[in-house]
């Protein structure tokens, strides 16, 4: 495992001299040594081009990478020591199981008994031990995709492993089987890990930290409990959490939110603020029912409600403004349209132009 | 729609299939029973005459083994060096579009002109390889009217202009290959090689054993680079069956012996040819059950 270092790494695919176009803008980021880093943003973001310029699939536009302060940027992808897990399961299709675990070991020059002892250690682990023998072309999606995992684990000089949204092919049930099987993985072998994935659900469950990225920039890097409880801008708010965040707008005057003519309390107030686009933000699991009115309770509209299993997300309207509250199932649906919702002042941020005041 | 109209829809092809195919080849069947030729035209029934007659004609299995070897030393020479140069192309390098359309021109070029350039180079008294030869001081060769130097003639010939297709079609499979194998490979740590023996070369499998069948079944017809280069000379040694048949068939006019020769020769080629295709799946065949 290593410490990886992003020196105002950037990239262009098309070499455009307008920075504002690159696919990874300039960027500077220290990944610690055994940690599991969630990279989370939608299609195009820039996910996949951090990842591929790790492993030296591709070469940065500009800035130098570090690998434990070991300038790595020119150093050929198979020297890099690096293994990566692909979106779509990667096997050899001419090899068998056994063969395509082995693959690795055999580029490095390991001696056959210790091969052998080696893949047998890590399909154990895997629990593909009695599919060994098999044409690996032949193996289902879930299992082609733990083959590729095996063959960066079979190695014993891995700095990290990187993952790029490598349940996206799963089936939901081998998904959750994997995750389990993953994470158990990482467990043991303590590596730093870089995870690829457009789930938030995955993300917050699998990383130390995560990364929220738009249009080749990181907007936010925190523990999933920090990008869920206070996310730095309109953007993460949306993008963590589901349903995403509310956003209401309200007016501040004289040190006070009003939204509308009703006041809200806000606990991290920053006093007056003036900008054009002023709002507040709180999580639907904050928004409670309240039986009257009261401080930092808002009239509502229950429009409809959305069944989630569990929990019900009820679909309200105050004032102009949709508001989502989610609600435990044991709680039932209010029986009147009329609703007062209850906005906890310590849940409750201020954003002054998208991003948190 | 009544239960028999859909037959009707296949009449016309089946028609076309029994006048192209089926007809010929039973004619053909019945002619070998006959001793049609120049002086004695029509079917008589003259039993398995012209059958015994073939099983000792040394000349026709020696044409047979010839075109053995000929055509299997061709297309192999032409694999290998048709990946090589699909190779290069592939990985990219300076002016690969200028290349891609120099390679083709051997293909393109029609077996009279090939003649035509082939003769001038391998003539022994004018010819453009013997006036090389002889620059470096070495002994002109027979290239044409020697046996050995007669084979080679026709291998590079024939190799000269099949080797762009082989290039054609190994790129065309080589560009489709996905990528993610080689980013694995990258990744895995194998070298150069190794990428080509165990990725490239195992993915290609396909498309290389649909390559070399399609071109064994050409060259089991190799005919025009043996008569325009050598008309089977010197004496037979360069005579392969179609050429052969091609000589009793149609200029000596024994067209019933002619028909049994063709006969067997389509027979043998089917076989062999299905046994390679067998042979050839199998052994690209994933490993592990």
């Amino acid at each position: 495992m290593a410490k990886i270092t992003l020196s105002n790494i950037g990239h262009s695919y098309n070499k455009d001299k307008d920075q504002s176009t690159w696919a990874l803008k300039p960027i500077d980021m220290v990944w610690e040594s055994g940690k599991t880093y969630a990279l989370l943003g939608p299609s195009g973001c820039g996910k996949t081009t951090i990842l591929n310029t790790i492993s030296g699939l591709i070469t940065p536009h500009q800035g130098r990478l570090l690998f434990d302060d070991k300038d790595v940027t020119d150093i050929p992808t198979a020297q890099r020591n690096i293994a990566q897990v692909f979106q779509f399961p990667t096997i050899y299709r001419s090899m068998s199981v056994f063969e395509n675990l082995s693959f690795p070991l055999v580029c490095r020059g390991w001696k056959a008994d210790k091969i052998k002892a080696r893949v047998h250690e890590i399909a154990e682990i895997l629990d593909i031990t009695d599919k060994l023998g098999r044409s690996a072309v032949k193996l289902g999606a879930d299992e082609k995709q733990l083959i590729s995992l095996g063959r960066g684990l079979v190695r014993d000089d891995v700095s990290a492993l990187l993952m790029d949204e490598p349940l996206t092919v799963i089936d939901p049930q081998s998904k959750f089987e994997l995750r389990k099987k993953i994470k158990a993985i990482n467990k043991i072998n303590n590596l730093t890990v870089i995870y690829v994935t457009h789930d938030q659900y995955e993300a917050m469950t699998f990383a130390d930290e995560l990364l929220v990225m738009s249009f080749g920039e990181v907007i936010q890097r925190g523990t999933p409990e920090q990008l869920f409880e206070k996310p730095n801008s309109k953007y993460v708010g949306n993008f963590i959490g589901s349903p995403a965040m509310n956003f209401l707008p309200v007016e501040s005057r004289s040190g006070e939110m009003f939204f509308g003519s009703t006041k809200l309390q806000v606990k991290d107030s920053k006093g007056d603020l003036k900008g054009k686009a002023l709002e507040v933000g709180i999580r639907p699991e904050y928004v409670s029912v309240a039986s009257a009115p009261g401080e930092n309770v808002l009239e509502a509209d229950l429009l409809g409600h959305d069944d989630l299993g569990s929990v019900r997300v009820l679909k309200c309207i105050s004032g102009g403004a949709p508001i989502s509250v989610k609600i435990p199932r044991s709680q039932g649906i209010p029986a009147s349209k009329k609703l007062h919702l209850k906005l906890p002042s310590e849940k409750l941020w201020v954003y002054q132009d998208g991003n948190l005041a | 729609m009544k239960k028999g109209y859909p037959r009707f829809f296949l009449l016309p092809g089946l028609i076309l299939l029994i006048a192209i195919i089926i007809f010929p080849l039973l004619f053909t069947i019945r002619v070998t029973f006959s001793s049609w030729n120049v002086s004695q035209s029509g079917l008589n029934f003259i039993g398995g005459e012209n059958w015994s007659e073939m099983a000792r004609d040394v000349r026709y299995w020696g044409s047979l083994l010839r075109l053995f070897y000929l055509s299997f030393l061709t297309v192999a020479i032409q694999y290998v060096l048709g990946f090589a140069i699909a190779l290069f192309a592939w990985k990219g390098i300076a002016a690969r579009r200028f290349f891609r359309v120099l390679w083709l021109i051997p293909m393109m070029t029609t077996p009279s002109l090939m003649a035509i350039i082939w003769r001038s180079i391998f003539t022994e008294d004018i010819g453009a390889l013997n006036g090389l030869l002889n620059r470096v001081g070495l002994d002109p060769v027979n290239w044409l009217t020697e046996s050995g130097p007669a084979n080679f003639a026709i291998t590079i010939a024939e190799v000269w202009q099949w080797t762009p297709f082989m290039f054609l079609i190994l790129l065309a499979g080589l560009l489709s290959l996905p990528k993610e194998p080689f980013m694995a490979a990258a990744i895995d740590g194998a070298s150069a090689w190794k990428t080509f023996a165990r990725v490239t070369f195992p993915m290609m499998a396909p498309i290389s054993i649909g390559a070399i069948m399609i071109r064994l079944i050409d060259a089991s017809k190799i005919f025009d680079s043996v008569f325009t280069l050598t008309r089977g000379g010197p004496g037979n040694a360069t005579e392969t069956p179609a050429a052969y048949i091609f000589q009793r068939s149609l200029q000596d006019f024994q067209i019933a012996y002619g028909s049994t020769l063709a006969l067997t020769y389509l027979i043998l080629a089917i076989l062999t040819l299905t046994i390679i295709g067998k042979v050839f799946a199998r052994l690209s065949k994933p490993k592990g059950i």
